[in-house]
């Protein structure tokens, strides 16, 4: 596996890029269609039949806040055209059938790797979160509540641990809205710190797609708006996925 | 227990260097940090050293662990941190593993985010005692593979009174390779250090 990774790594430095090109993909021929819709996109991601646990429901170490935002967002998943996003233990059960492009993909893979934002499994430890999407509005909702495991200044959420979940919720929400694949850039402000069991609301909005980019933004706040843990800004590279080939 | 040192897990790239710098450390010019799960449990050690006899109440001892050593070894974040006194830098040795997947096959963004906070925020840390992370700005050039080393090089560019201004980036271990690049505000929060100075400690401590 590790040979495997190198050869991976090695691929990559042998691409062909422009000398002082920020970004070491190459760039798609920009009339190629980014064709898959976002309702196809999205109904490949949450597949009807799933063999897989979705780790995003609810549990006992919900908070009352969680609980009750949560059940408000499910009534407007049947009314408002929100979604609720499942959320595997990998994101390789999210793109089944797929595989990244480019020669990226990995041919090997452990059966143990885990997402880093489900990478701490008991219920209540670490990220216990869930995220609604908007098609048509190209918008999402991700309430989290960060567990003790998380913890950075003591009764606090690591800022890493924000920001591995604005990573998430953004290359998720990019996915779906413009099939966004690398993070390009991230820009964090933090203003204020999540105490560890606490709800926090994400708001994340895609402002533009232009250039094989996708620019999208984020709001941390507590459930009544009064508290900002933090702002955030990111961009995203537009790689559309491949087809496994059948062997 | 000090988890920045050699385990198992750790691959011979990480060693190698973990051993390089080592040996740079015993000069005087580089110094290794050392990192716990839990940062009260250097000061239970010290309590222990002067009251043999006492019996902790475990209830009131928090069950909160820092983040990034919350994982059996190998599975999340395994790093070491070295600071030159004289350069007045830091360097992170690192080896994401399996729990910390984006892509599949890549590091996620995430946790490159945590290691480029925790590197910084100890660097400011040691420059400026105890600081909070007002801004962290990241640009990802090329996606790290799972289960790699890396090297985090971090620096304080500037100080305007209470912030601290600082840069990191990160190469693979020849590093011919640049992952990631890095610029971070912290705040100083004197307030808290004259105020809490129970948990100053610990921040001094933890890692």
């Amino acid at each position: 596996m590790i040979r495997r990774t190198f050869q991976v790594a090695m691929s990559l430095g042998s691409h062909r890029v422009l000398p002082g090109a920020p970004c070491v993909l190459p760039r798609l021929n920009p009339t190629s269609a980014f064709g898959s819709s976002t309702d196809s996109l999205v109904s490949r991601f949450c597949p009807e039949k799933m063999d897989m646990k979705d780790y995003a429901l609810p549990n006992a170490s919900w908070c009352p806040d969680m609980l009750n935002l949560y059940q408000e967002f499910l009534e407007k998943t049947k009314t408002d055209g929100w979604i609720k996003l499942p959320s595997f233990k990998s994101n390789r059960d999210h793109i089944q059938g797929l595989k990244l492009p480019f020669g990226l993909a990995v041919a090997s893979d452990k059966n143990d790797w885990r997402i880093c934002t489900r990478c701490i499994q008991e219920e209540g430890q670490g990220y216990e979160y869930v995220i609604f999407f908007h098609p048509s509005e190209k918008k999402s909702i991700c309430l989290f509540q960060p567990g003790p495991y998380l913890e950075g200044a003591p009764g606090f959420a690591h800022g890493g641990s924000l920001a591995a979940m604005m990573d998430e919720v953004f290359s998720k929400t990019a996915y779906l809205a413009g099939e966004g694949l690398f993070t390009l850039s991230l820009n964090i402000r933090f203003k204020n710190l999540i105490p560890v069991g606490s709800l926090a609301v994400l708001n994340v909005d895609v402002e533009k797609i232009e250039d094989q980019k996708l620019y999208i933004s984020c709001i941390a706040q507590s459930r009544d708006q009064q508290r900002v843990y933090a702002k955030c800004s990111g961009v995203f590279l537009q790689l559309q996925l491949e087809e496994e080939s059948s062997q | 227990m000090d988890l920045s040192l050699p385990n198992p897990s750790w691959s011979k790239d990480m060693r190698l260097l973990f051993d390089q710098f080592m040996k740079k450390s015993e000069d005087g010019s580089w110094k290794h940090l050392p990192s716990y799960k839990n940062k009260f449990s250097r000061r239970i050690e010290d309590i222990k050293v002067f009251f043999p006899d006492a019996k902790l109440i475990k209830e009131k001892i928090s069950q909160a662990q820092l983040f990034p050593r919350n994982f059996e070894e190998g599975l999340g974040f395994e790093y070491a941190m070295f600071h030159n006194h004289a350069e007045d830098r830091t360097v992170c040795i690192f080896q994401g593993g399996p729990y910390l997947q984006g892509a599949p096959g890549f590091l996620h963004g995430g946790a490159i985010a945590t290691m480029i906070d925790s590197t910084l925020g100890m660097t400011a840390l040691i420059a400026g005692g105890i600081v909070m992370t007002a801004n962290l700005n990241i640009n990802f050039k090329r996606p790290i593979p799972l289960c790699s080393v890396v090297v985090i090089n971090s620096q304080v560019d500037k100080v305007e009174g209470r912030k601290l201004f600082l840069s990191c980036n990160i190469r693979s271990v020849d590093e011919q390779t640049l992952y990631s690049e890095a610029t971070s505000k912290n705040l100083c929060l004197f307030w808290v250090w004259f105020s809490l100075s129970y948990i100053s400690l610990g921040f001094v401590f933890g890692v």
